[in-house]
């Protein structure tokens, strides 16, 4: 089957099409729930990076601070995938041509992995080196907004 | 002249217009709006959620309140700074809808509390800020700080939805 007639049988799915049905006004509840999950992604990885790059709450040890924001990146993630999928299943089929939805998961990709590579690497020591540590938050902070602004075209291609 | 007639003239304007009808930068105001207040209502809501023992219990406020505080006006200049454009470009339109002045005047009030936060509690928070309870007030306006920013945000999503011209 290709992507694109998988989008579309989702699209037709018993799931895909109640929800397709239901009021508008739902839709935009689960765009609530989309943007509490975003900010409590991007707000968790500001805290941190803030930190990284020696500003912000530069008094806080490193590895507690991530420690008190990781469950928010997590309830932020899980947030996202449940109101996305929510967004996304009625109308898969016309995000399938769509290159900033695209873009969006590519860039999401990324911004995962550096997740839990470069930035859990980094921030489990207490003072990482200055050139590690202000890269990492560069490409962190760059990374995640980067999805946010490719989700938000979504809406505009 | 009345609102109206003053958003009219914002609309009608080479700015207002050139929003607008942009391919680019109108949805990049907008999503500098949104996105921005990751840095804004995110970081407002990490101090109040401080203000009322919820988060980072064993950060002292005062660096809560203190060090992230130039973030959180740099991030309320971009959120207003964009939103005042948004306003610019669709004034006349978003007005008839209920729920955008009902976000301007619950900015309005968080405002306020705010302002009134920083004058009674702001300057002594190294005073009260070591007791193992802080001033009722300071919880108060934390609470009306995290329920207002929550609401304005929650007009500013559904003014889109409530459009009674757009459908």
């Amino acid at each position: 089957m290709s992507t694109q007639s998988l989008f579309q049988s989702l699209q037709n799915s018993a799931l895909g099409s109640s929800i397709g049905k239901l009021d508008p006004l739902v839709g935009a509840l689960a765009q609530l729930f989309h943007i509490a999950g975003l900010l409590l992604i991007l707000t968790s990885i500001v805290l941190v990076n803030l930190r990284l790059l020696g500003v912000g709450l530069r008094n806080q040890s490193l590895p507690q601070l991530v420690k008190a924001t990781t469950p928010l990146v997590w309830y932020g993630l899980g947030l996202l995938v449940l109101s996305g999928l929510f967004i996304f299943l009625p109308s898969a089929a016309i995000y399938y041509p769509n290159p900033a939805f695209w873009a969006k998961f590519l860039l999401l990709s990324l911004a995962l992995l550096i997740q839990i590579t470069l930035y859990r690497k980094v921030t489990s020591v207490e003072y990482p080196k200055r050139g590690l540590a202000t890269a990492t938050a560069i490409i962190s902070l760059t990374l995640w907004f980067s999805v946010a602004f490719a989700g938000r075209a979504i809406g505009y291609i | 002249m009345s609102v109206v007639g003053f958003l009219q003239q914002l609309h009608d304007s080479q700015l207002g217009t050139a929003l607008r009808e942009s391919l680019y930068i109108f949805p990049l105001v907008e999503g500098t709006h949104l996105i921005g207040l990751a840095l804004s209502v995110g970081l407002i809501l990490v101090t109040d959620l401080r203000l009322v023992g919820l988060f980072l219990r064993n950060v002292p406020v005062a660096d809560v309140l203190q060090q992230l505080r130039p973030w959180v006006l740099a991030g309320f200049a971009i959120t207003f700074g964009t939103g005042i454009l948004l306003i610019w470009a669709e004034g006349p339109r978003i007005w008839q809808i209920p729920v955008f002045p009902l976000k301007l005047v619950l900015i309005a009030l968080a405002g306020i509390n705010a302002f009134w936060f920083e004058l009674k509690y702001g300057k002594t928070v190294s005073v009260w800020g070591d007791n193992p309870t802080f001033p009722k007030g300071a919880k108060l306006a934390g609470w009306i700080s995290l329920v207002s920013w929550s609401a304005v945000v929650i007009c500013g999503r559904l003014i889109p939805y409530l459009d009674a011209t757009q459908h």
